[in-house]
């Protein structure tokens, strides 16, 4: 679907969105993260199931955001419900207990997918010189049925981009997965940028 | 007498970038390049550059493990940290060791400060 030099363009750009999200994180949980994108992925929505997004069965926080403008996306950001508990322990400081922790669940979420995505998308808007408008982060905890469906019933976006990510900090590492839903038309758009940011060099 | 730029990075369309913009500013300059730490390291024993512009996060060594390793050996090339993880303390890590931070994308700005850092030392 992409060349070797349009994928490589496409992780680089996720590469600095990575950095710019985990300088704002460290700053959250007063602690050094390391973001990584270790794959990079494009699939159509027939090819989606549990292994090609690297889902088991339980269940999992996930953030969403809609992103508008020289093409348009629908983004997700999934962590499975343990990890994403975690997350916000670390966030909101560990002394908080459990109970505590979940009322606070959907606010933190929200926000650390508002910061991965946005860093992400802003770093695809800067490098390609393009501009991009976001919805509102929507948190929802969902099975790995429910983002098949969602992802199987979401009209018109046949193409997905799957970025495995990796958020490391001296606590503990904590894998995840960010998805791109493009439309075919999103997607021409969007290796027409990158093929004019490839042909300026 | 031309210059010799060595650029370090894992991305191919980063060190493409980065080669094109230096030579609009400087066509004369003479630049090679290596796409992870442990590359970069050999190839400074084969041909010192007076400059090197260096990533972080690349497959292997850290690109500041591979700065530190040949500022040891080469205390006289000039080095610029060139990255996208932003943090602190890879800011302060550079600094300490006398390079400058310059943060990614490569971009006509980014670039100025890494050679407004190799002429000028600002």
């Amino acid at each position: 679907m992409l060349s070797e030099i349009q994928l490589d363009a496409l992780a680089e750009i996720f590469n600095v969105g990575a950095g710019r999200a985990a300088s704002s994180i460290s700053e959250i949980i007063h602690d050094e993260v390391k973001l990584s994108v270790p794959s990079i992925e494009f699939k159509t929505s027939a090819e989606i199931s549990p292994e090609a997004l690297s889902l088991n069965h339980g269940r999992f926080g996930t953030v969403r955001q809609d992103f508008s403008g020289s093409f348009d996306a629908v983004a997700m950001l999934l962590f499975s419900e343990d990890n994403a508990l975690e997350i916000v322990r670390d966030m909101m400081g560990s002394q908080m207990s459990l109970d505590d922790l979940a009322e606070f669940e959907q606010e933190a979420m929200c926000e650390l997918g508002n910061i991965i995505l946005n860093a992400c998308l802003s770093a695809m808007a800067d490098m390609l010189s393009i501009s991009l408008d976001s919805s509102l982060p929507d948190y929802k905890i969902a099975s790995c049925d429910d983002i098949l469906h969602a992802i199987a019933h979401n009209a018109g976006q046949d193409y997905i981009l799957v970025l495995n990510i990796v958020l490391t900090s001296a606590k503990r590492q904590t894998e995840g997965q960010l998805i791109l839903l493009l439309s075919s038309a999103s997607l021409t758009n969007l290796i027409q940028h990158i093929d004019g940011l490839v042909s300026g060099i | 007498m031309a210059k010799k730029l060595l650029i370090v990075d894992d991305s191919k369309v980063s060190r493409m970038l980065i080669r094109a913009q230096i030579l609009a500013v400087h066509p004369e300059w003479v630049i090679s390049d290596a796409s992870s730490g442990e590359e970069s390291i050999a190839l400074i024993e084969q041909d010192q550059p007076d400059y090197c512009m260096m990533d972080i996060n690349m497959p292997g060594i850290l690109g500041t493990d591979a700065a530190e390793k040949i500022l040891e050996k080469h205390p006289s090339i000039r080095m610029v940290i060139f990255s996208a993880n932003i943090q602190e303390t890879h800011q302060s890590r550079a600094k300490a060791m006398g390079l400058a931070f310059v943060a990614k994308p490569v971009s006509e700005k980014s670039i100025a400060l890494a050679l407004d850092y190799f002429q000028c030392g600002n």
